[in-house]
């Protein structure tokens, strides 16, 4: 965290007639002598009071029995109520369970695909090549949930499939992978890489690109092969980039995707289909248990935001800097 | 003064804040008896225009300033209960259904109780007082139900296959299991090829939707929801005939005479296997007939006859017809206590949905005008041909506008007429097989009650019976796992809900 430094440098360079106030200057003064930068800050302050503070005032609900007809402060206090319903109920563990087993698939798999899938685009010499292919493998990330589920219907339609054909064909084997609940999993990760590698290798291609060249000038010299040179200083050299990566992902970690499951579930697959995601939208807009359904949300964003901490102070301790 | 400032920024921010958060209070509209303001669903692509033809003889008709915010119908249920908790609240909103959010909300006092009101005005005195009761929350009625035909069960067939295989319409299930087997395994398409089945069934799996599941249940006496044994009212599905009747679905399934991906397939697509001669039959509601006759007339308008045929509900292995109805509505009229505050307004509303189910008001809202787009022949509705635009405008806007009719008195509009005798003959055909199937029909006991768990959990609890049952019939699990699922349903609140249930019963009688 250096910043900050730089900054009170280049203020006081700027106005050496106010010098900067002390370090426990009263905030009255400390106000005063950067009014300007607050009044900079002012609409960001006002954006985030208004519209990211202001609705959180309608998570009391989870608190509440809500009914619609009461309003937010009509409906009356159950405490704990909703939470405790939650934690007792039986569909707890599966949900959990189920929420958990997708997320760490997808950031077990799909994550370090998008790393692998960079340093392959960053190794092609060709120009007009990793061009094209970059532009092809950013396609999919522009097609909706309900395109990609459409084609996965279609291409995994069982008895005319191409894809079912062609798979059961080769293993000899009758696999429905649209209801059999073994390959829900499979096919989700499958639809997200599908979907979101190409997209994910964007900041990771620029941040090879500020590798310096001349160590990899040196490693040829002395001698170092292709796979050395990725491993000694391509891969060193985006540390940084891969942990902050991988906070921002871990703490997205739980958002498991709604359309992408709520398309793909059928009666068949729920037992391993239903997330929390979905639970919500099933339980808070069809059944109207907003309370609950609230509840159930805001338990989900307490966990993520256990995890950004947690993944934070590892990182941190493993010597390397985190992301705040 | 630095500091003073602070305080009011920052005051104006939270004060800016509230005020975004809190625009849920107060605010009383002035009461303007003239004036009737209306939340309804559409289905169509487009809601109709508020200045076109309809709009325009409605509040002719009724004298009254009509104002109706059409909600799009996906999204219906959302927009209610959000619009209940906002300042902006109509006087007669369309509920669709006793979902647990409109429970919670006429149950903390948000709608009139019309139950003793209701009998004041001509045409909302209903004549079917069952069906009025199945509207009600336990017994309290909150609204004027929108009235549907209750008898609609049928199952179509390829006739043209039945013909060829030389067999009769089933009568009983055991028919069903025959004809099914046959159009299967007997090529009634001749080509040569085994790429027929008997039955198609689409991803439809929630209990007590009418699915062809349910369906089936009841006609092996497995009764509609709710059955009464030994003077208990207990779940359709813990009686040895809905077992009987899965065993029997199951068999089906298992011998390739139902679509293999009958968990999976696509609702909307349900009539393309019948129509490209894949699969041979559908049970559903008879107006599927129409849609289906339709689709071949488009396909060849010179050969579309004798194409679908249809019977009615079907005999179970005990000889015994239980057809199976519906609750015979299709949500109610509710009004909320916010907008309407006083009897005297209330009254007023009253009146108004009076005259929206006289003889003049359901002829505009299901028929159209007279003249413009249709005529009077033999005392049924006729299209005017050719269509002109105006004609096409009211055709396009009372499809809309049907969604505000009760009909709790009977249909006072005009029957619509066929567009060729052939079509008029099966028409009339479906009338006769529905009226008569409506004698046996076993209706749901439970309807008008509604338990305290069921509201707070009972779409879970349905989902552990409703996966279980599609679970064994692909084969997941078997009838031991099924027997489990219906035990998890007692254990996770099931047995509660048919305490209340039964307790709620015992009260009515």
């Amino acid at each position: 965290m250096s910043a900050p430094v730089i900054d009170s440098k280049a203020a006081e360079r700027k106005q050496p007639a106010a010098p900067a106030p002390r370090a426990r200057a009263t905030f009255p003064v400390h106000f005063a002598h950067y009014k300007w930068l607050y009044l900079l800050l002012l609409p960001g302050v006002v954006y985030f009071a208004v519209f990211r503070y202001g609705p959180m005032y309608g998570v009391s609900i989870a608190f509440k029995d809500y009914v619609p007809f009461l309003g937010v402060n009509g409906s009356p206090w159950v405490g704990f109520q909703q939470f405790r319903d939650f934690f007792s109920d039986p569909d707890f563990g599966r949900l959990l369970g189920n929420t958990l087993i997708l997320a760490f698939l997808n950031l077990g798999i799909a994550f370090p695909l998008t790393i692998v899938l960079a340093l392959l685009l960053n190794e092609v010499r060709l120009s007009i090549l990793k061009r094209t292919v970059q532009t092809l493998v950013y396609i999919p990330h522009f097609l909706s949930w309900t395109i990609v589920a459409s084609l996965s219907f279609l291409l995994f339609a069982l008895d005319f499939g191409p894809l079912f054909l062609f798979i059961n064909s080769v293993l000899g084997t009758h696999i429905d992978f649209l209801s059999d609940p073994a390959w829900f999993r499979p096919l989700i990760v499958l639809q997200d890489i599908w979907k979101n590698t190409g997209w994910g290798t964007i900041i990771f291609l620029a941040a090879l690109s500020t590798v310096d060249q001349d160590q990899y000038e040196a490693a040829i010299i002395d001698g170092a092969g292709r796979f050395r040179r990725v491993w000694h200083i391509t891969l060193p050299g985006i540390r940084s980039t891969i942990i902050v990566m991988l906070i921002l992902a871990i703490g997205q970690m739980l958002n498991t995707g709604f359309e992408q499951i709520y398309l793909m579930t059928n009666a068949l697959n729920r037992s391993v289909a239903d997330v929390f995601d979905t639970y919500v939208y099933f339980v808070g807009i069809t059944q109207g248990a907003y309370s609950y359904s609230t509840a159930v949300g805001l338990f989900k964003s307490l966990v993520g935001l256990v995890l950004i901490f947690g993944t934070n102070a590892l990182a941190k301790r493993f010597n390397q800097s985190g992301l705040f | 003064m630095i500091m003073r400032k602070l305080t009011l920024a920052a005051a104006v921010v939270t004060v800016t804040a509230l005020s975004l958060t809190a625009c849920g209070g107060g605010e009383t509209a002035a009461v303007d008896s003239s004036k009737i303001s209306i939340m309804a669903p559409f289905l169509e692509a487009q809601p109709p225009t508020p200045d076109g033809a309809v709009q325009k003889k409605l509040e002719e008709l009724t004298g009254k300033q009509v104002s109706i915010n059409w909600t799009p119908n996906a999204s219906y249920e959302d927009k209610m209960n959000i619009t209940l908790a906002s300042s902006e609240i109509p006087q007669v909103m369309v509920v669709q259904s006793k979902s647990p959010g409109f429970v919670k909300n006429a149950e903390a006092g948000a709608f009139w109780d019309l139950t003793d009101k209701l009998g004041d005005y001509p045409n909302l005195k209903t004549t079917y007082p069952d069906i009025q009761k199945n509207a009600s929350i336990n017994g309290k009625v909150y609204g004027v139900f929108r009235e549907r035909a209750p008898m609609r069960t049928a199952v179509m067939f390829r006739q043209d296959w039945l013909d060829k295989l030389g067999l009769e319409a089933p009568k009983t299930v055991e028919d069903l299991y025959n004809v099914a087997k046959a159009f299967t395994e007997r090529d009634p398409d001749g080509n040569g090829l085994n790429d027929t089945w008997g039955i198609t069934i689409p991803k439809w799996g929630a209990l007590g939707t009418n699915s062809p599941y349910d369906v089936i249940e009841e006609w092996f006496g497995a009764g509609n929801r709710w059955t009464e044994r030994d003077g208990k009212l207990v779940p359709s599905f813990e009686t040895d005939e809905f077992l009987q009747a899965d065993r029997f679905i199951k068999k089906m399934v298992d011998e390739k005479l139902i679509n293999p991906d009958f968990a999976t397939f696509d609702s909307t697509k349900w009539n393309e296997p019948f129509f490209n001669g894949k699969g041979g039959m559908i049970v559903d509601v008879d107006s599927r007939v129409s849609v289906l006759t339709n689709l071949f007339k488009q396909a060849d308008p010179a050969n579309f006859q004798n194409k679908v045929g249809f019977v009615g509900n079907l005999e179970g292995p005990d000889g015994t017809l239980h057809a199976h109805p519906s609750d015979g509505y299709s949500g109610f009229l509710a009004i909320p206590k916010s907008s309407v505050r006083t009897e005297a307004e209330l009254k007023n509303v009253l009146k108004f949905l009076d005259t929206m189910n006289n003889k003049d008001v359901a002829t505009l809202l299901n028929n159209g005008i007279e003249g413009v787009n249709f005529t009077v022949q033999d005392g049924k509705a006729a299209p005017v041909k050719p269509e002109t635009d105006a004609s096409k405008a009211v055709s396009t806007d009372i499809k809309s506008y049907a969604q505000l009719g009760t009909n709790v008195t009977g249909n006072q509009f005009y029957p619509a007429k066929q567009a060729s005798d052939y079509e008029q003959q099966v028409f009339d055909k479906r009338t006769d097989v529905m009226a008569a199937d409506l004698k046996s029909a076993v209706y749901n006991p439970a309807a008008p009650f509604v338990s305290a768990t069921y509201v707070a959990k009972g779409a879970q609890l349905d989902n552990i019976i409703a996966d279980a049952r599609i679970k064994y019939l692909a084969g997941q699990i078997d009838e031991q796992g099924l027997k489990d699922a219906i035990n998890l349903w007692k254990t996770s609140g099931g047995d509660k809900v048919q305490e209340e249930i039964n307790k709620l019963w015992q009260d009515s009688k």
